[in-house]
């Protein structure tokens, strides 16, 4: 009798345990999303447009976790590597778009290959996508399209009587009656040395705008750095540096310093990415100088010289990881984010920075100055030079070329040998 | 007329010389404070100190609440705290293993493991991450704790080791024909008698730890175990940071540091000159 008892009792059991997991499969399984992210802060610009998406989708999604680790830039690449050697890939990566990264990563097989025509109709710009690219085959979406410009103080220039300068020339004269003023003309972020081969590649691609890319990258190639283009605009960036245009130990200057030197009213410019255009919506900022920030296109005449051309790349973006557990919830997510209304939208309504996409049809009128600026800039662009010359090459071609930039502007070694030492490095 | 001799000139120079000295240590810790309760545009004013409009408790709030310091905290404290215990520990067994006794390989193994002490953290990172990821342990708080003990050992033994040489064998040995065992010898008699040491050991382990991020950084993934270094991460963006809660995070990380110097700081010079005579 007590058997039986205890027989119906755990068939009853048996039976509901069935249902249950008969409802659990109906509905869909639980799934955790890995996201590595170079967007430490989640709470402003990028990596709180980052987060409102995820937030977003998990709410779209209940079944879907995201879980993010983000590290900063140097710290990133570092642990990168370890998770490439290990067995834990994260499923979605922040990738950059540049042979010295990019390249190593996708031969190691760590990136999905992405299908481009799953993103046909996300309107990316023409070109945003290159970066992304080996072999014919996508591996990764572009986040951003970033721009280098001049930022200016407009009530400063008014107050004193200041143009923006249509040339080089005027742009040098002006630099030195704002020094006579008592102000820095242009506040560089020299020390992350970056800027500086960045200002070197603007003055490249406007006094050239032909095909720089691939000009430079066959440079890289061969060590020949001739190019009538190339060795002028590396004595221009030595010339500015010795007139005074950048601010006194703009090679220890770094990125919030030379920020703050403009926005504290202290420089009358600030030579940018636009990305910057934050700098506008930023409460921080006292009113009179944050309602005064617009930018400019670096001028630069000659022969060849292309006044419209711009110096803009697509540096950051995103990836999804080959041996990802969660490959298809992965790449769900990815196609999540880029549609426009996600990562453009976000982006540009917050003034944050400019995406990969088209994101003039989200001009809503109400946005910044400094943003109308961008746009149309963007509009105008005869030639866009890409990826600029130290995010060419290899890894150790970004180390030497960073190094002797600086070493050039600070003018401890000359034209002839800044190029003799990236000659040396053909090949490698 | 006694109290007048007290001040003599040479006294009055010491006197000044010191207050300066203290001056110049603390005054990081004030320009921290200090930047901490300014708004991140502020900071960059020229001037050694700033004079902020209005003072930004909401700094500390921002750091406690978005930095996740609570959290981490306990992570740290807990890390922390084990690890010491752990290389106090083994410090001292080994120590003992080596200089009292007597066995063919006792300088060799002693030597090896000094020779910790020369190998930087950044060698190891690669090839310890793919050994904890082979066993599972990344993301565990044992991924921190093992690297943690690891690295602290050889300095712990350096200074352990030193000081146990200037203790007279004799006492162990009177120990002993009183019937003592070699655990109850280890206990009752040494470690006591070790106690100036094992401060200094504990203070430095602690002190080394608590900032560390390479490795917390390469072996952790999760908020579950990260420590406080990572409050400070939190507020780093892509290019320009809010510097002015960082500041708070680091007074609020710092907080902790500057107490258990405090209390035992009187023992630290102490342990180390001892230790150092004969080591």
């Amino acid at each position: 009798m007590k058997a039986r008892k205890l027989l119906s009792v755990s068939m009853a059991a048996a039976a509901a345990l069935l249902t249950m997991s008969a409802t659990a499969m109906a509905e869909e399984e639980p799934v955790t999303i890995k996201v590595f992210s170079n967007n430490p802060d989640r709470t402003a610009d990028q990596g709180l447009v980052e987060q409102t998406i995820f937030d977003a989708y998990m709410e779209e999604h209940p079944n879907v976790t995201i879980e993010v680790e983000a590290l900063d830039d140097e710290a990133y690449k570092t642990k990168f590597k370890a998770y490439a050697a290990g067995s834990e890939m994260p499923d979605l990566v922040s990738v950059w778009g540049q042979p010295g990264f990019i390249d190593e990563v996708i031969d190691a097989g760590v990136l999905a290959e992405l299908n481009p025509e799953d993103f046909a109709d996300y309107g990316f710009l023409e070109g945003s996508l290159d970066g992304f690219s080996g072999d014919g085959k996508l591996y990764g979406l572009a986040r951003n399209t970033d721009v280098i410009v001049v930022y200016y103080n407009a009530k400063m220039f008014e107050d004193n009587g200041w143009e923006v300068p249509a040339t080089y020339e005027e742009f040098l004269t002006l630099a030195d009656t704002i020094n006579e003023a008592g102000f820095i003309p242009v506040a560089m972020d020299g020390g992350d040395k970056w800027p500086l081969y960045i200002y070197l590649y603007d003055l490249m691609n406007k006094k050239d705008g032909t095909d720089l890319m691939q000009k430079t990258l066959d440079a890289i190639a061969s060590g020949d750095y001739s190019d009538l283009a190339f060795i002028e605009a590396a004595d221009m960036l030595r010339e500015a540096a010795e007139r005074g245009v950048f601010q006194i130990g703009f090679e220890t200057t770094d990125y919030g310093t030379a920020q703050n030197l403009f926005t504290n009213g202290q420089a009358a410019m600030y030579y940018m990415g636009s990305w910057d255009m934050s700098m506008a919506t930023n409460m921080d900022i006292p009113d009179e100088i944050r309602e005064n920030i617009r930018c400019f296109n670096l001028p630069v005449n000659g022969e060849n010289a292309d006044p419209l051309a711009l110096t803009a790349w697509n540096g950051g973006g995103y990836s999804v990881t080959e041996n990802s557990a969660n490959k298809e919830a992965a790449l769900d997510l990815l196609k999540y984010m880029f549609l426009p209304e996600n990562w453009t939208r976000i982006a540009w309504e917050n003034g944050v920075c400019m995406s990969a996409q088209d994101f003039s049809q989200f001009a809503t009128g109400n946005e910044t100055e400094v943003q109308k600026q961008l746009m149309d800039m963007v509009a105008e662009a005869t030639a866009i030079s890409g990826t600029s010359i130290g995010d060419l090459g290899t890894s150790e071609y970004k180390t030497v070329c960073e190094d002797t930039v600086q070493q050039l502007a600070i003018g401890s070694i000359t034209t002839e040998e800044f190029w003799a030492g990236l000659s040396a490095l053909a090949g490698k | 007329m006694e109290k007048k001799r007290h001040f003599t000139p040479g006294k009055i120079v010491m006197w000044i010389i010191l207050a300066v000295f203290a001056v110049i240590q603390i005054f990081p810790l004030i320009w921290l404070v200090n930047h901490s309760l300014a708004n991140n545009n502020e900071m960059f004013t020229s001037g050694i100190l700033v004079m902020p409009e209005t003072i930004r408790w909401d700094n500390y709030v921002t750091a406690f609440v978005d930095g996740h310091f609570l959290l981490y905290l306990r992570n740290s404290l807990l890390v922390n705290i084990l690890a010491v215990v752990l290389v106090l520990l083994f410090s001292v067994m080994m120590a003992f293993a080596c200089t009292r006794m007597h066995w063919k390989l006792s300088g060799v193994v002693m030597g090896l493991i000094l020779m910790g002490m020369m190998i930087p953290i950044h060698a190891t990172l690669l090839p310890n991450y793919i050994i904890y990821d082979k066993l599972r342990l990344t993301d565990t708080l044992w991924a921190l704790l093992i690297p943690y003990v690891a690295f602290s050992l050889p300095q712990g033994l350096f200074l352990t080791s030193g000081f146990m040489r200037s203790i007279p064998k004799e006492i162990e040995e009177a120990a002993v024909i009183d019937g003592c065992g070699i655990y109850r010898v280890i206990g009752v008699i040494i470690f006591p008698m070790l106690k100036t040491s094992l401060v200094t050991v504990a203070i430095m382990t602690f002190l080394n730890n608590w900032n560390e991020f390479m490795m917390a950084m390469t072996y952790l993934s999760s908020p579950t175990w990260k420590t406080l270094p990572f409050s400070v991460l939190e507020f780093t963006g892509i290019y320009a940071s809010n510097y002015a809660v960082q500041f708070a995070v680091m007074a609020l990380t710092a907080a902790p540091m500057v107490i258990v110097y405090l209390c035992l700081s009187k023992y630290i010079t102490e342990g180390v000159a001892m230790g150092a005579v004969k080591g």
